[in-house]
């Protein structure tokens, strides 16, 4: 009985804990529930969502190197899984396949690109997928800029495409969540925070940033083949494009910039607009993202996410009466930085 | 290649390199006083584009003319994009990523208000001195490209003189080298940073116009041309002037002879090509090669 006295907030913790889980029960349970395929097909492609929101997180939002590229590792994955499933090899093993091509990619395109710090590195990875596009429109493999038709010879099977893509999903939170709570999760959030220092305390920033985009990579290049699978029809306009990188980089920070959960959100929220609101209105799409992004940068850095946080914290605590002290000492902060000519 | 094909494979390359430097110089003085990596600039750049082929198209107005009334219209449209937005965020002596992020959201604004009022067709201005050529002897030269390369120069030599002559240059100056030093001696940062700002959207607008001259263009008109100025800026070294009319003439040389040894399918991903060895083997741009550094002006 002593437990429950001095450590109150345990069972609120295993709640946490077992959350995820639930969640992933019920997902599991849902097709069962008999849903119209329509909202299967929904459920199929925000899953496809999240997981490139959390593998894009992984780079640009624990690492703090932006990317408006990863629609390479899209569109790559994407055409391995294509091609192979087109010539009869099994769609899991052609996933696996998926994930190690864009990887591989992300480290040719990383050795020159990591040498780039913020900015830097952003702006190279429009060239990068500005150029991988042309190179794969004019070859002929990827059936040009007319596209590629998948012939699968077996049944399509909705329900499952459904489980294929929850458990791509639940994999990314999985290597998410293992890489945040280890120790090369914290060398990436000390890369985040400041480079120089980071090196100094013993994280190879070089190795570390060409690590985890690998992840990033195969995790994104998986999605793209699962995609690829179900759509059954994929072209380098399409996978390639801009809009593609567009978006993979608009979910987590519209759900919240290096957080899982915030990642997560990012993809639902994005899936679900994505497929209810901008099909009616595609000639707005570009404006409802541009607006968000800047209203998210400039009002709620933190997301969705963190604007749920705080929404939270105010609810359970209403009579916090001493203010919020922290944007005070962080300005006092600052103008002691400038005084000191930093 | 013969000796006149190759001269006029460098003239047309001279005349490239004109308008390259026109449409880099905008984010370059960006980048030097507030660094902010403007990501918006693709977007100003169509919109100074479509501002041209309205006028051409509403009132007959030659597009070089049009290009010299965006530099005010522009500038105002700069300083008001500031004022509402671009002032809220933190300041930094570094580039951060919520700047770009906001410059990126500010595009896609841009981009939409485009594809909204004139839709997805190419467009394109053709004015009785679209076809017309110069011939000097054997060497041939399209007056229009000749015309916007003068107007190119014209803008780049007001904009060095503002820089070195005026107090507003000055100030600009002053805050490329030491933002917190030029503070202490008395420049108004937040006032030259708006200046600034204006001053870069209207190169964006005017090299729009004048691109628009050359090629055919739709809402997403400015992408190709924002990773060549982007490849600019880092071959002529991030702060200077001088060094991105250098990095103008090499992406243009490079350009245009690379037409012999990469099929014109390709041809958009050697500006890629240039940016990694750029990157690799001249982090400091070119300047670096023969000066420690070399700011603006």
């Amino acid at each position: 009985m002593t437990t429950a006295v001095y450590a109150p907030s345990r069972p609120e913790a295993r709640v946490r804990m077992l959350l995820p889980w639930l969640l992933l029960v019920v997902l599991a349970l849902l097709p069962t529930a008999g849903l119209t395929p329509n909202l299967i097909r929904l459920f199929f492609i925000t899953f496809v969502w999240v997981t490139t929101s959390l593998g894009w997180n992984l780079l640009g939002g624990f690492t703090g190197q932006v990317s408006f590229g990863f629609a390479v590792f899209y569109g790559l994955g994407a055409y391995t899984a294509a091609l192979m499933i087109d010539r009869g090899v099994n769609p899991y093993l052609s996933f696996v396949a998926a994930g190690l091509i864009p990887a591989f990619a992300s480290v040719l395109i990383g050795l020159p690109t990591f040498r780039l710090r913020g900015p830097y590195f952003a702006i190279a990875t429009i060239g990068v997928s500005e150029a991988t596009r042309v190179i794969m429109n004019n070859l002929s493999i990827t059936g040009g800029a007319s596209g590629f038709r998948i012939m699968e010879h077996r049944p399509f099977r909705q329900v499952e495409h459904y489980y294929t893509a929850l458990g791509l999903a639940a994999l990314a939170v999985a290597v998410s969540l293992l890489i945040v709570h280890s120790k090369f999760g914290m060398g990436l959030r000390a890369i985040k925070q400041d480079e120089e220092a980071a090196a100094d305390l013993g994280v190879n920033p070089y190795a570390y940033k060409l690590a985890i985009h690998a992840v990033a990579a195969a995790l994104t290049g998986m999605a793209g083949g699962v995609f690829a699978r179900y759509a059954a029809f994929i072209n380098p306009p399409g996978v390639f494009a801009f809009q593609t990188s567009i978006y993979i980089l608009l979910m987590p920070v519209i759900g919240g910039i290096g957080t899982v959960w915030g990642a997560v959100l990012g993809g639902v929220v994005f899936g679900i607009v994505e497929e209810q609101l901008v099909a009616n209105f595609p000639q707005l799409h570009l404006l409802l993202y541009g607006s968000l992004l800047i209203l998210i940068i400039l009002a709620e850095p933190d997301g969705l996410a963190g604007l749920l946080g705080k929404v939270f914290r105010r609810l359970r605590k209403p009579k916090r009466t001493y203010g919020n002290t922290d944007s005070g000492s962080g300005k006092a902060d600052e103008v002691l930085r400038r005084a000191s000519g930093g | 290649m013969t000796f006149v094909d190759f001269l006029n494979l460098l003239i047309a390359a001279l005349m490239l390199a004109g308008i390259y430097a026109v449409m880099s110089v905008g984010m370059t003085v960006i980048y030097g006083v507030m660094k902010i990596v403007n990501l918006a600039h693709a977007g100003f750049m169509m919109m100074g584009a479509y501002f041209a082929y309205e006028l051409y198209q509403r009132f007959q107005l030659d597009p070089i003319l049009a290009a010299l009334l965006a530099f005010p219209v522009f500038f105002l449209a700069g300083i008001a994009v500031h004022w509402l937005l671009v002032r809220w965020l933190p300041h930094s002596d570094r580039p951060t990523l919520q700047s770009l992020l906001l410059m990126f959201g500010i595009w896609l604004v841009l981009q939409n208000v485009g594809y909204l009022i004139w839709g997805n067709t190419d467009r394109s201005i053709l004015t009785p001195r679209t076809l017309s050529v110069i011939h000097l002897g054997e060497i041939t030269i399209s007056s229009l490209k000749l015309v916007v390369f003068v107007a190119a120069v014209g803008c780049m030599a007001v904009l060095e003189i503002a820089l070195s002559r005026t107090w507003f240059g000055r100030s600009v100056r002053a805050l490329i080298q030491n933002r917190y030093a030029g503070r202490i001696v008395g420049v108004d940062d937040e006032k030259t940073a708006r200046l600034t700002f204006g001053m870069g959207i209207a190169f964006a607008g005017v090299a729009g116009a004048l691109l628009a001259t050359l090629y055919s263009f739709d809402p997403d008109f400015g992408r190709p041309f924002l990773l060549r100025a982007f490849v600019i800026i880092v071959l002529g070294g991030l702060e200077s002037v001088s060094g991105v009319a250098l990095g103008a003439l090499v992406l243009a040389l490079v350009e245009t002879f690379s037409i012999f040894l990469v099929p014109a399918d390709y041809q958009p991903a050697i500006s890629f090509g240039l940016l990694v060895v750029a990157l690799v083997v001249l982090p400091g741009g070119i300047a670096s090669l023969w000066a420690r550094r070399r700011r603006l002006a």
